[in-house]
């Protein structure tokens, strides 16, 4: 859904184009087969990486796997991000599909799924262990249809530089922690917390977040079968927000800041120094990188779970997160799912995870993450009793979209916790 | 053409006011059939020519517009989730749910106070810029290019511009805050009560240019004789341009009125960039179009979005023929009934 963001810096991709000539050198010469016997396989891959590392790592990816299978010719393509979902959908409804395309997950999967339109993936028990835990979020009805890829736990990332100038000790573990850190940055003269509420769904994360406490695993996916979210939790969630509002953590006015674009942007003002916290899931690091002044990582960038709440149901060491997977179309040969399957091998995952500043699925290669962040983010997300996937992929853009907009209401003062409830309840009955 | 001639126009227009000439060549029997077939060869020539010069027009305009706006009711009365083909049928309940929605209740208010208000202060305000730049002034030129300018620069810049400058933090709360006016900075953008009325702002700074150029071609279009024979008749400034210059000016500001309403009942792009679909509902901004975004695109629900859709284009296109026939009708007199032949 519309929950992995890139920066801003992405609308220069569309301007510089496909990143085709690298990959398309390598073909050169050879006549395309076009999967038939003897000649070569084509394949096409759509992906959504920003300028940067994450592109060059599918570039080399891509030329180092033809030159191991020299009958496989692979075309990369890198969609803008904002642009990929309508194009991919135009895609499969017109059959002309790309072979490999990234997969969004949650309600999405699930409706290409029922219009048919992927391959059910024949994972073997070696596939099984690369993807590890990720492999739930991949499967509908007890069948896999995505290669999962990367993990993308949330939670709370801080610049260290601004906690120990504002005298805070150790990072918040309970709300009481988090609200007297919210006072002491006050008093340092920055925002403390910064939210993008004008994209909706950053704010949208701490309802979720409160949602994730409150509410026991069996509420969330009860929640997740039957779209009615009528367990008590969802309203204490909302509560929760409301009262954690009442001590004004978030920037001024922040209903209209954007997530990601520009030094004014909700990860612009931790790049700059403006903000104290943010909460966002692990993209956010890279996002960051790219607004610095210098454009260079924020070097005191730390990262810290969702505080635990009094009374929750929910376990405490619970995370909410995305996950990044691709998917193959229904008429894609074989060798699709062969690339995917090595591209989930330890090797190949180490390289993405360098290439796109993350969290590798496959456990073998987590060994790379060193960035501090992401090594305490690892630590939480292997620690976690469960995960839970962000809540509007979760249950679907339809109804999670309506419950973003209900969250950001409550925001500005105009809805109520019960609203929440209410217009999430009622947003089923659209689509 | 004249109705006198009734069926029988081919001959009637060669025999145009000659009074009885119709009645000689109907009686002159030999003579008009070689005419008739020569002039029927011309007529279809004239349909052949007609045909291939609108013809791409027209298949542009079906497959673009027509087909769309029939796809799209067509949709409308899907649930669909945008994959493959849609086949959960559901009848009238996707605009059950849109004319039974609060939120969409709110959208249609927001609209119809867009258009009034656009109306009301953009109509007096361009007539009256158009009636000062019309006076021989040093610099008009350059004032009129001012006012254009607005008009000319994209929705884009224009939202992104207006976004940064009245953020909270933004410049124009500092260049209150440095004037000692910190009791006028407000959330501008973001206060519910008061974004409606900044949109407002930025609407008429945006398009006020359109309307005083639109009123200045009326204005020009106005024979001077008439300005001077009402000044020798001792008329006063005042008197000629309620007298004189309004009325004259009527058919450009009815059809101004018109591209104003139009433009109010589709506004998007404005409200897309400066607030977005998520947060245009929260801040009292949001359009019909925000809504048809909000609800259609970004929720996946390609069917309802469809409905969406088709109510706008029906509540557009009432709007428009009811204006039509009441307001515009002494304008369109000519082009409508004779095929402009006059």
């Amino acid at each position: 859904m519309m929950t992995r963001k890139t920066r801003s810096t992405t609308l220069v991709a569309v301007g510089l184009g496909i990143a085709l000539a690298a990959t398309g050198c390598a073909g050169g010469g050879e006549t395309d087969g076009d999967g038939s016997s003897g000649g070569k396989v084509s394949l096409t891959v759509w992906e959504n990486a920003s300028p940067g590392p994450g592109e060059e790592f599918w570039k080399s990816a891509v030329q180092e796997y033809m030159a191991e299978n020299p009958k496989v010719s692979i075309k990369l393509q890198t969609v803008q991000n904002e642009d990929f979902d309508g194009k991919l959908q135009t895609a499969l409804n017109s059959n002309s599909a790309p072979d490999i395309f990234l997969q969004r997950g949650g309600g999405k999967l699930r409706a290409m799924v029922e219009a048919g339109q992927l391959q059910e993936l024949p994972f073997t028990e070696e596939d099984k262990k690369n993807a590890g835990a990720a492999v739930a979020g991949a499967t509908v009805d007890g069948k896999i249809y995505t290669v999962p890829l990367s993990t993308q736990p949330e939670g709370i990332y801080y610049s260290k530089e601004l906690f120990e100038k504002a005298g805070i000790k150790s990072t918040p573990t309970t709300m009481d922690e988090l609200e007297d850190a919210i006072a002491k940055l006050k008093k340092i003269g920055v925002a403390p917390i910064a939210v993008g509420a004008k994209d909706a769904w950053p704010a949208a994360h701490w309802y979720y977040n409160f949602a994730l406490r409150h509410c026991s695993q069996d509420a969330m996916s009860k929640a997740a079968a039957d779209l009615k979210f009528d367990d008590p939790c969802w309203k204490k969630a909302g509560e929760d927000l409301q009262k954690f509002l009442r001590i004004e953590p978030f920037q001024k006015g922040y209903l209209t800041t954007p997530a990601q674009q520009g030094a004014g942007s909700s990860a612009g003002m931790l790049a700059n120094h403006k903000a104290g916290m943010e909460l966002m899931g692990n993209w956010n690091p890279g996002v960051i990188a790219g607004l610095t002044p210098d454009k260079k990582p924020l070097p005191d960038l730390g990262w810290f779970p969702f505080p635990a709440v009094d009374g929750g149901q929910g376990d405490p060491s619970a995370m909410m997160g995305g996950s990044d997977g691709y998917s193959v179309a229904k008429s894609a040969p074989k060798e699709a799912f062969e690339f995917l399957q090595w591209l989930s091998t330890k090797e190949q995952q180490e390289k993405y995870a360098k290439g796109f500043n993350t969290i590798p699925v496959n456990k073998e290669a987590q060994g790379v993450v060193t960035d501090p962040y992401n090594v305490s983010a690892l630590e939480a997300f292997n620690k976690a009793a469960y995960t839970v996937m962000f809540l509007d992929t979760e249950y679907g853009q339809n109804v999670g979209n309506a419950m973003n907009t209900a969250v950001v209401n409550l925001m500005a003062g105009k809805g109520t916790p019960e609203d929440i409830v209410k217009n999430t309840n009622a947003a089923a009955a659209k689509g | 053409m004249s109705d006198t001639l009734g069926t029988d126009t081919a001959p009637g227009r060669q025999s145009q006011g000659t009074p009885g000439a119709g009645d000689a060549g109907r009686s002159a029997s030999p003579a008009p059939p070689r005419a008739a077939g020569r002039r029927r060869s011309g007529r279809a020539r004239m349909r052949l020519e007609i045909a291939i010069l609108s013809g791409p027009a027209i298949l542009v305009f079906l497959a673009f517009v027509i087909f769309p706006v029939v796809l799209a009711a067509y949709y409308g009365f899907y649930r669909w989730k945008g994959y493959g083909d849609p086949t959960d049928w559901v009848g009238l309940d996707n605009y059950k749910l849109i004319l039974t929605d609060p939120a969409f209740h709110e959208v249609l208010t927001h609209n119809l106070l867009i258009v009034v208000l656009s109306l009301v202060v953009q109509g007096p305000l361009a007539v009256g810029l158009a009636l000062l730049l019309n006076q021989k002034i040093r610099g008009r030129s350059v004032i009129r290019i001012l006012i254009f300018v607005p008009y000319v620069i994209s929705e884009i810049i224009v939202g992104t511009g207006w976004g940064l400058l009245l953020q909270s933090n933004g410049a124009v709360n500092d260049l209150l805050g440095k004037l000692g006016l910190e009791s006028w900075q407000h959330d501008w953008l973001s206060d519910p009560d008061l974004a409606l009325w900044t949109l407002m702002a930025i609407i008429t700074w945006k398009y006020i240019g359109f309307a005083v150029i639109l009123m200045l071609a009326g204005l020009q279009s106005i024979p001077d004789e008439l300005f001077e024979a009402a000044e020798i008749d001792g008329a006063s400034y005042w008197q000629i341009q309620r007298r004189i210059t309004l009325p004259l000016l009527g058919p450009t500001i009815r059809i101004w009125g018109f591209l104003s309403i139009i433009g109010s009942l589709q506004l998007f792009d404005l409200v897309f960039i400066i607030w977005g679909p998520y947060i245009a509902g929260t801040a009292g901004t949001s359009t019909m179009a925000i809504y048809m975004v909000a609800e259609g695109r970004n929720a996946a629900n390609f069917g309802y979005g469809s409905a969406i859709a088709v109510v706008m284009f029906v509540i557009s296109m009432f709007v428009a023929l009811l204006y039509q026939r009441f307001v515009l009708r002494r304008d369109l007199q000519g082009a409508v009934t004779d095929g402009g032949s006059r």
